[in-house]
């Protein structure tokens, strides 16, 4: 039956070109906020393999901190909740939406907001940053694709705000 | 020479004509004139009225340092922009720019009259005149005197323009492309750091385009530099503030010198985080302090030299040079050999460097040593001026129709300055330069003290046979500040230069002193009798010139200027008529009228239907924090007033926050979803705010608990179903959960599916009536709203809206943290203290709970109030009093918090925090709002169905 209701998103379907870049919403996806003092009990809790440095990304899961790891996964990968184990798994899968932004002009587009030097960010690098005034995580997918990862009630500001780095 | 433009000298293109409008009369100018340019080639000399006096004035420098001309722009509705620089406004087909503080015109202007009666305006003034009585300042006084004294009209329309704002990273930030900024740019190029080289001026040059010889080293600079793909050229942008680690705040100017602005963004603010700064900004040449220094045609030498050599302009027919300083001998050197008249050099000094004097012979200048100006001639224009030996004697009358100030330089160390790097006093200079950097930042060139301009002396008023208290030479022309003014600031026992800028606003104006801060500092040295260092240097802070806030603002205006967060529902209650309330960040419906419903209508039958029905509310926003680790329930029980460790799976508990100070900070219902996972739920407002505090605890005072706070606010949306009909409108919808009152009773959690969807089914209550909260993942909360709206649609479900929640929870006396708390209450004034676990070892603020003042009689206690009017609804806010009839200023018990219409009651209903309150049940009390004092009752704060028998239906 939930097959048949409307899941909504916040983000308005299409795409927007900007200079040198495309503003498009990802697909829904699966989200687990991971933390544990013991890496190595979480990766064995739910099968799989977790990056060694903060600030890395593979296989879907980033390392935000020495405790925190963020799970981006394909919307049917569910993963266990941990139940009894030292580590807290939370389903946060309706929490964030994702925008791509994707094209030769993509860091520029949002280096106009936020201040990280993405010059330095190598692709398969992910962070929690801001733009603006609004937290984001940025996973740089590419050297022209990056993922915004942004809390649900803040994602339509920050479309407007990205659609509009070049007119505004 | 045609008009006072000189052929073959200067940049402005002469194939491209601009013509442009001052105060209304046109005028013709050349690509790449400023306003002042052009203005000054049509031997325009009269600029604008000056602050305070009225003084009429003209030009004094070439760029942003200038004090005098400010002038307003007009290009359209909403597009004025007051308080510009005639030199820097860059002219373009069509410009209209008008004068301002004048009426009726700027050639008679009736302001002036300030000026004759200038004895009675020493400084400090107003603040001595216009004191009392006290109450005029602010509606009488002070409207009066900005009409009088001013700077432009400040804009009344909305800006329609657009602003950009980007963050930019470099290797090497170069402010100011003079010779110096450029030669730093030139080495860095071939390199591989990434360098940015902005300035404030349309091209690159600084110094260099006032100076022809140079022209095919800065057209082959410029060449290389724009080849060089490390480096990014900024022009038309200005560096206006130096922040913590490198970070500089720059603006540049997109469209301020285009004809057709087009449709793109007006300017676009730059923030830059630079591992090096390399500051370039040049020095600005000193006025000297003499009477009629504020004449229009009395100018910088420099200034003189760039009309000149830059603009093709001569700014006068006939010029003398006033000079303390060897600069300004070459400059009127350059312009004899450009074909100028100069009638003649005075120097204060009494010798200066031979070969100046040769030169001047065979320029054939006459020249006065060891003599000053001491008069200028003419109003409106210098006619001429009188000069006198520096003992007062041989005074003799020179025409002329411009007069050049060469008083030494100043190097311009505002960056410098803002980051905090020391400065260094130069007697030769009679300057501050820049001594230790406080940030990984450099200063080359002029900047830092380095110049070839040769040699002068400082004299902060040059000598007068006449009376020095009657005469007004200027030191802050924008401001209107006088030698005198600075006199008496030091009669009056100011000592330090930090109280002397105040009390004369000297270097307060909007140039923030460029020209006259060194001047006013060497006057109160000699005053003083002290040392320029042991007086100071008043600090500079950002902007260094005047930005707009569009510029500031970026993007953030209108639709950007602030997220507003939204529910997944919110579209619902937008089509279903929805008036909004602000909550922190969120927009929430706070009812939804039908009709002509007003407010105090739909609110009334809104609660009507929840409590003889079913009504339905979006509680969303309400923030949610998972707490999951084995640790969960100890870490909940050392933060919350409650016992948390026996409740078990499947069941909820209000849970009471408390600051170390042991007064409420939050509150909300957490429920245990298993052993080691709770769904903690807090305030709208307080979501971010509570998990900062716990995190904030957990990481420093428990780092050793194996628990760990997730945001969950938004992962849920909570779909709010109140009323004795609720548990009818959702049991054909969920067919996994037990939903009789026995298997699921209040205050418990369940797990299951709502139309196939999962969810975390709370039976929890706001209103005092039976109320599931139905948590959905977010992406599903509007259609799962619209399949409960449709299946209530039998039952007569109700949309509420904020409003009526209040309400509701008002008639339970339910508190809202914030509304009936106000960061000094307890648990025990608020009447919750059923809420503390007693057996507990320990709590947050569990400390601060038996201190004295806490447990002292006549705290405030939150009660209630019966009006004894029942129409009465109390103001919230409201003062309340024991005796209306006591003298003003009364003593006053406490205030009003809440206040409603109840509809079920058929009354007035309203909460109170009130000195002494739970001794006071029964007792009356007064509340005296406008026009009348009402009478009300002290009672205990349920006010409707105090069994709760509701509850549990």
């Amino acid at each position: 039956m939930a097959d048949s209701l409307h899941r909504a998103s916040p983000l308005p379907g299409g795409t927007v070109t900007l200079e040198g870049a495309t503003l498009s919403a990802a697909p829904e996806m699966g989200r687990y906020s991971l933390r544990a003092r013991d890496p190595a009990a979480l990766a064995a809790l739910i099968g799989r393999e977790l990056p060694d440095a903060i600030g890395a990304c593979s296989g879907g899961i980033a390392r935000l901190g020495p405790d925190e790891f963020y799970a981006l996964l394909p919307a049917q990968d569910a993963l266990p909740s941990g139940e009894g184990g030292p580590v807290s798994i939370v389903d946060v899968s309706a929490r964030a939406v994702g925008i791509v932004v994707e094209g030769a002009g993509a860091a520029r587009a949002i280096m106009a907001g936020c201040p990280l030097d993405l010059d330095r960010m190598q692709p398969g690098r992910a962070t929690r940053t801001v733009f603006e005034g609004v937290e984001i995580l940025l996973v740089r997918e590419t050297e022209t694709r990056f993922q915004i990862d942004v809390w649900r009630s803040f994602a339509s500001w920050l479309w407007r705000s990205l659609a509009g780095v070049n007119a505004a | 020479m045609s008009g006072y433009r000189m052929e073959g000298a200067g940049r402005p293109d002469r194939s491209q004509p601009v013509r442009f409008s001052f105060d209304g009369e046109s005028y013709q100018g050349y690509a790449g004139d400023t306003l002042a340019s052009a203005l000054l080639a049509q031997g325009v000399t009269l600029f604008g009225r000056s602050f305070k006096y009225h003084r009429p004035r003209g030009v004094l420098g070439a760029g942003v340092e200038e004090p005098n001309a400010l002038v307003s722009v007009i290009r359209g509705p909403g597009r004025f922009t007051p308080n510009v620089r005639a030199t820097s406004v860059e002219i373009y087909e069509g410009l209209e720019a008008v004068s301002q503080n004048r009426w009726p015109s700027l050639k008679t202007d009736v302001g002036s009259i300030t000026d004759r009666l200038g004895m009675f305006f020493p400084a400090g003034f107003y603040n001595k005149t216009f004191m009392w009585p006290r109450s005029f300042w602010e509606k009488v006084y002070e409207p009066a005197i900005r009409r009088v004294a001013g700077l432009g009209d400040a804009p009344t329309e909305i800006d329609p323009d657009r602003y950009a704002a980007t963050y930019a990273h470099c290797d090497l930030l170069i402010v100011g492309a003079g010779p110096a900024g450029i030669d730093a740019a030139l080495e860095a190029t071939g390199t591989r750091k990434r360098v940015i080289l902005i300035d404030e001026q349309n091209e690159l040059g600084g110094g260099a385009l006032s100076d022809p010889a140079l022209n095919p080293w800065l057209e082959a600079s410029v060449r290389d530099l724009r080849a060089a793909p490390n480096v990014q050229i900024l022009t038309r942008c200005t560096a206006f503030g130096f922040y913590h680690d490198n970070f500089v705040g720059a603006v540049e100017r997109l469209t301020e010198h285009r004809a057709d602005i087009g449709d793109g963004p007006r300017e676009k603010l730059w923030r830059i985080r630079a591992g090096e700064v390399v500051l370039a900004q040049g020095a600005i040449e000193r006025p000297l302090v003499f009477e009629g220094n504020d004449t229009p045609g009395v100018m910088l030498a420099s200034a003189a030299r760039a009309w000149l050599l830059r603009y093709g302009v001569a700014v006068g027919r006939k010029v003398v040079l006033m000079a303390s300083h060897d600069s300004g001998w070459r400059d009127v050197f350059a312009m004899a050999k450009a074909g100028m008249s100069v009638a003649a050099i005075v120097d204060v000094r009494g010798t200066v460097d031979q070969a100046l004097l040769d030169s001047a012979a065979q320029l054939g200048i006459t020249v006065h040593l060891g003599s000053s100006v001491i008069g200028v001639s003419g109003r409106h224009a210098v006619s001429g001026i009188e000069v006198a030996a520096n003992d007062g004697g041989n005074r003799r009358k020179i025409a002329c129709d411009a007069l050049l100030m060469a008083g030494g330089w100043t190097p311009t160390i505002h960056l410098w300055s803002h980051s905090k790097g020391t400065i260094a006093w130069r007697d030769d200079l009679g300057a501050y330069v820049p001594d230790k950097p406080n940030e990984n930042v450099r200063c080359v060139g002029a900047c830092a003290g380095k110049w070839d301009f040769g040699s002068g002396v400082v004299v902060p008023a040059l000598p007068t046979p006449r009376d020095p208290t009657r005469i007004k030479a200027f030191v802050d022309f924008q401001n209107d500040v006088t030698a005198k003014d600075i006199g008496l600031a030091v009669r009056e026992g100011f000592r330090s230069i930090e109280h002397v800028k105040r009390y004369t606003t000297n270097g307060m104006a909007t140039d923030q002193g460029k020209t006259s801060n060194l001047n006013g500092l060497q006057l109160a040295s000699t005053a003083l009798g002290r040392a320029v260092t042991e007086v100071g240097l008043t600090t500079f802070r950002p902007p260094y010139t005047p930005q707009t806030f569009g510029a500031l603002a970026g993007r953030a205006k209108d639709a950007l200027f602030q997220p507003t967060r939204k529910t997944a529902i919110d579209g619902w209650a937008e089509e279903n008529g929805a008036v909004y309330e602000p909550v922190a960040q969120w927009r929430r419906a706070r009812y939804f009228p039908r009709g002509s419903e007003d407010m105090h209508a739909a609110v009334n039958r809104e609660c009507l239907a929840v409590r003889e029905g079913v009504g339905i509310f979006d509680a969303s926003t309400l923030g949610k924090i998972e707490v999951v680790g084995p640790d969960a329930a100890e870490f909940l029980n050392r933060m919350y007033t409650n016992p948390w460790k026996q409740l078990q799976p499947g069941r909820c508990r209000y849970g009471l926050l408390l600051k170390e100070d042991g007064f409420i900070t939050d509150d909300g219902v957490a429920g245990r979803i298993t052993d080691d996972r709770f769904h903690v739920t807090t305030t709208t407002g307080g979501a971010a705010r509570v998990l900062n505090m716990m995190e904030d605890y957990l990481q420093t005072e428990w780092p050793d608990l194996d628990v760990w706070l997730t945001s969950t606010t938004e992962q849920w949306s909570v779909i709010a179903l109140q009323g004795p009909r609720a548990r009818d409108v959702i049991a054909p919808l969920v067919d996994d959960i037990d939903l009789s009152a026995e298997a699921f009773p209040h205050m418990a959690v369940r797990l299951g599916h709502i139309c196939g969807v999962p969810t975390r089914l709370f039976r929890v209550s706001f209103t005092g009536e039976l109320g599931f909260e139905i948590n959905v993942p977010a992406q599903y909360g509007r259609a799962i709203w619209e399949r409960v709206f449709e299946a209530g649609r039998p039952h007569g479900i109700t949309p509420y809206g904020t409003e009526t929640m209040h309400v509701l929870r008002a008639e339970k006396g339910y508190i809202i943290v914030g509304q009936d708390t106000d960061g000094t209450v307890t648990p025990m004034d608020a009447g919750i203290d059923w809420a503390i676990g007693k057996k507990k070892p320990d709590f947050v603020g569990k400390r601060s709970l038996s201190r004295p003042d806490i447990v002292a009689p006549g705290r405030k206690h939150l009660v209630g109030l019966l009006t004894e009017d029942p129409d009465v609804v109390l103001d919230e806010g409201a003062q309340i009093v024991a005796d209306p009839s006591q003298a003003v200023p009364m003593t006053m018990l406490g205030h009003v918090t809440s206040s409603y219409w109840s509809a079920s009651l058929g009354r007035s209903i309203a909460m109170a925090l009130v000195a002494g309150g739970h001794e006071r049940m029964g007792e009356t009390l007064h509340i005296p709002m406008p026009g009348t004092t009402h009478r009300a009752v002290v009672t205990g704060t349920i006010f409707f169905d105090p069994e709760g028998s509701r509850l549990n239906g």
